[in-house]
């Protein structure tokens, strides 16, 4: 249909605003564009976002690792890098994101308010909250390990702070994905179901990789090395199957992440070298060093890649109009 | 009293006279000489220093036909001042604030750039100011405020149309509203607008004309807007949405699948890690 043969007695007004939460798909056909011009603005994030949220996957998960070790057992070394690798990681989250801010005041702007309708606001909260805990448990850790003088030992009651460890650490993993699906661009907001969810099974994969090439370098139990496998290719299959089903359920909304040489980079590089090779590394009985350093490389290289071709692809979803003008509800 | 704008696009004559008003008054750079191609508009979008932005549609008539078919359709197009505003939900410093007048707001002191209004407007309003729009070694100067220019090698604050708070705490008519000749762009009670808007609509109908509110009476998530539009053509001719979802609404099922997936893979450690 050309602008010129455009029927003006045919125009049902109501049918297209208001069609709005009745859930009736549009007619693709109806929706003219303005020039093809955007109709959406682009997020402005650019690698220090993407490193966030690498980084919050890896802290959130370390935090559910710290929980879940049997740190009185086998898991001793993996408790202790968990909770090292959680208050590493704590500490640089806030660095990173005032590198993204500009400046350090304007991470304090962020601490002004508690905003239960802010998605980001609740994850500022959730990391300033994490931190506390991680930081006490480092220290505990630390004076065991005779890094800090003894008293410092008491500061982290084991039954107080392993399970808020864990409990922020899985809200951190996941609010990212809540952060990013609850905006406006379709190819995110079509994903509400899935985003959040594969960057939990993400977030907790790459904490496993993490940890297992720290006990790689020092030391670990193999039953240890054996449970991280297990987790690990436990949670990259799960995030396998919810990116396979992202892709089915957003259709041609998911494109811009799906398709063309972003498609393919997230195929190679997430799908294939960061969950099936090291999928198939973990599933090989061989204990060695070698092998446990490049599943866990190849997996945290996958979990990068992930979160970058998903703030990509929204750029790319905020410039397709088609799309914009009728949003995923 | 909430204020807004009634842009009655049947009367706009696409003289830009609200694009340039809101430049002057508010202090906004220019937005540069770039020839787009696309009919007289140059201006192409609104940004964080471009608060009106005149659409220009041309809808040519095929050499068969009468050349009265012939339609140009010209809408100046402005934040809408949802009642359930994308942005003002995503902030997370409280910087973008609903003032005295039911206006959303964005105070340039408190907003620290973070940028996740950007994505979370339905109509691509609110931008970033980009980092080219500040002078270098100077203070952009908005709104009779300094903007926080922190960023100069990053990016500035989030910027968009203020409905001229600092005119309307004076009793002035924002500048666009003032400076349009033919009153496309009025400003008032937003209950009093609806009711001349529905009058206006049955007026054209009356004459053959057929036209529709756009952002009234509607049940969209983002509710009515302070700020709406008569249209004579679908919203996607003029780049609006058909269907604008307010983004906080999707956040029950991002929670919640998260939630999902983390107990999950909780319950399936502890089964690893406590009896592997």
């Amino acid at each position: 249909m050309s602008a010129g043969q455009f029927d003006l007695s045919q125009l049902n007004p109501d049918a297209s605003f208001r069609g709005a939460s009745s859930g009736e798909p549009l007619p693709a056909h109806a929706s003219p564009t303005y020039y093809d011009r955007p109709l959406l603005k682009k997020p402005h994030w650019e690698w220090e976002v993407v490193t966030y949220l690498f980084m919050g996957g890896v802290m959130g998960g370390s935090g559910m690792l710290v929980a879940i070790a049997d740190e009185d057992g086998d898991d001793w070394e993996l408790a202790r890098s968990a909770r090292y690798l959680s208050f590493g990681l704590a500490a640089a989250c806030p660095a990173i994101l005032i590198k993204h801010l500009g400046r350090p005041e304007r991470f304090l702007h962020m601490l002004r308010i508690v905003k239960f309708k802010s998605v980001m606001s609740m994850g500022v909260w959730g990391l300033v909250l994490f931190s506390l805990p991680a930081s006490a448990a480092a220290a505990a850790q630390a004076a065991e390990d005779g890094l800090l003088p003894g008293m410092f030992r008491h500061v982290a009651p084991r039954m107080l702070v392993k399970p808020l460890q864990g409990l922020l650490g899985a809200f951190i993993a996941g609010y990212t994905g809540v952060l990013i699906s609850a905006t406006a661009i379709p190819a995110w907001a079509i994903g509400k179901r899935f985003i959040p969810a594969f960057s939990v099974c993400s977030g907790v994969a790459g904490a496993c990789a993490a940890n297992a090439a720290v006990l790689a370098l020092t030391d670990g139990s193999e039953r240890t090395f054996a449970r991280l496998e297990r987790f690990e290719l436990a949670a990259s299959l799960a995030e396998l199957a919810l990116l396979l089903g992202f892709e089915r359920h957003a259709g041609e909304l998911g494109k811009p992440m799906y398709a063309g040489a972003r498609g393919a980079k997230l195929r190679t590089w997430t799908m294939g070298l960061g969950i099936a090779v090291p999928a198939i590394l973990n599933l090989i009985p061989v204990h060695a060093r070698w092998k446990t350093l490049l599943a866990s490389a190849l997996t945290l290289a996958g979990g990068y890649v992930l979160r970058e071709t998903l703030i990509e692809a929204g750029k790319a979803s905020a410039d397709d109009p088609k799309a914009a003008a009728r949003q995923p509800l | 009293m909430a204020s807004g704008f009634f842009t009655d696009t049947t009367l706009c004559i696409g003289c830009k006279a609200c694009e340039v008003a809101c430049k002057q008054w508010n202090q906004l750079p220019a937005d540069g000489y770039e020839f787009s191609g696309n009919s007289y508009d140059n201006t192409l979008a609104l940004g964080g220093t471009t608060w009106r932005h005149v659409a220009f549609i041309e809808q040519t008539v095929p050499p068969d036909q009468p050349p009265t078919n012939n339609k140009w359709l010209m809408m100046s197009d402005v934040c809408k001042h949802c009642t359930y505003a994308g942005c003002m939900e995503a902030c997370p410093t409280g910087a973008i604030v609903r003032n005295e007048f039911d206006d959303v707001y964005i105070q340039p002191d408190v907003c620290n750039g973070c940028g996740y209004c950007v994505p979370s407007c339905p109509f691509g309003v609110v931008d970033l100011i980009a980092h080219a729009d500040y002078t270098v070694g100077r203070h952009f100067e908005s709104d009779g405020r300094t903007h926080d220019d922190a960023t100069q090698t990053t990016g500035g604050v989030a910027g968009k149309c203020t409905l001229c708070y600092d005119r309307q705490k004076v009793g002035f008519t924002p500048a666009c509203a003032k400076a349009c000749p033919t009153e496309s762009i009025q400003f008032g009670d937003v209950d009093e607008l609806r009711a001349r808007a529905k009058k206006r609509v049955e007026q054209l109908e009356a004459r053959g004309v057929h036209s529709y509110l756009y952002g009234v009476d509607s049940d969209s998530s983002v509710g009515d807007l302070n700020a709406f539009f008569l249209l004579t053509d679908r919203p996607g001719a003029y780049n609006l949405p058909e269907r604008p979802v307010l983004p906080s609404t999707h956040q029950p099922a991002g929670y919640s699948s998260a939630a999902l997936a983390a107990a999950a893979l909780a319950v399936l450690g502890v089964v690893i890690f406590r009896h592997g």
